[in-house]
């Protein structure tokens, strides 16, 4: 299965929702897309990963990588995620302290900006 | 079922090939699909260590991956030719900076593995094993899975 991203302004923040797969081969395209939204000026961004199928290291590495970039702007990244299979490797990795993490868009958007 | 032998070429377009058909194979030995989801990041991991490794050294050989069934677990060895790393120990996760990248992947392997061992030698390898039915330990009734 692809990668795909689809990103809309909500309010202050950006909702970048992204389907499919995140791994080695796919990542650099969520890599460039974040890099792009910051650049652009978009500091509270909210990563929509409901309809994330699989995300492994490589891409977790693109999500630290992207919280390092609006916290360069003071801004935040924010991420929804209802599968605990996914929720398991955030975990793993301890990086459930690093991001905020929320069941639905809805609560994400409250809390953003 | 004896294991079986795939050779990939070292491209890391490859990666999804080797997730879909180690998994493939775990299902049919009769492994939960909850473990299935631990072997499928896991295999993930170590094989795009090791097409990274390949890439990095210049190496076109195929990265070499062998899976099959035990008495009572499901099997994995990535084998590459690579220059080979030595992975921090499991304690090491403990100091680690939270927002470094890199270091992810072993750190999931090790979480996700029921045991895990990496051989450093020519090349690298990583054997990885998960139990086939849910429980760690004791009652090993393989879960019924619709294949």
């Amino acid at each position: 299965m692809e990668l795909s991203l689809n990103h809309r302004d909500e309010g202050a923040a950006t909702v970048l929702e992204v389907a499919g797969e995140v791994d080695v081969y796919t990542a650099p395209k969520l890599r460039e897309r974040l890099i792009e939204l910051v650049q652009d000026g978009r500091h509270h961004i909210v990563v929509d990963m409901t309809k994330v199928e699989f995300l492994d290291s490589t891409g977790l590495g693109v999500l630290v990588g992207g919280l390092k970039r609006v916290r360069s702007h003071d801004g935040s990244l924010r991420l929804v995620c209802d599968k605990e299979r996914i929720l398991k490797i955030f975990r793993i990795t301890g990086l459930t302290k690093v991001f905020p993490i929320h069941d639905s868009l809805d609560e994400a958007l409250q809390d953003s900006g | 079922m004896p294991a079986v032998d795939l050779h990939l070429p070292p491209d890391v377009a490859y990666v999804g090939l080797a997730r879909l058909i180690v998994c493939a194979a775990a299902r049919l030995a009769g492994m939960a699909e909850e473990r299935v989801e631990d072997l499928r990041i896991a295999v993930s991991e170590a094989t795009t260590n090791a097409m990274a490794a390949h890439n990095r050294d210049g190496e076109g050989a195929p990265v070499v991956l062998s899976f099959g069934p035990t008495k009572s677990s499901f099997e994995v060895t990535i084998a590459d030719a690579g220059a080979g790393f030595d992975p921090e120990p499991p304690e090491a996760l403990n100091d680690r900076d939270p927002l470094q990248e890199g270091g992810l992947g072993v750190i999931l392997i090790r979480g996700l593995a029921d045991s895990v061992s990496f051989e450093r030698g020519e090349g690298m390898r990583v054997n990885m094993r998960f139990q086939v039915g849910l429980e760690a330990d004791g009652d090993r009734t393989q879960a019924s899975v619709d294949v």
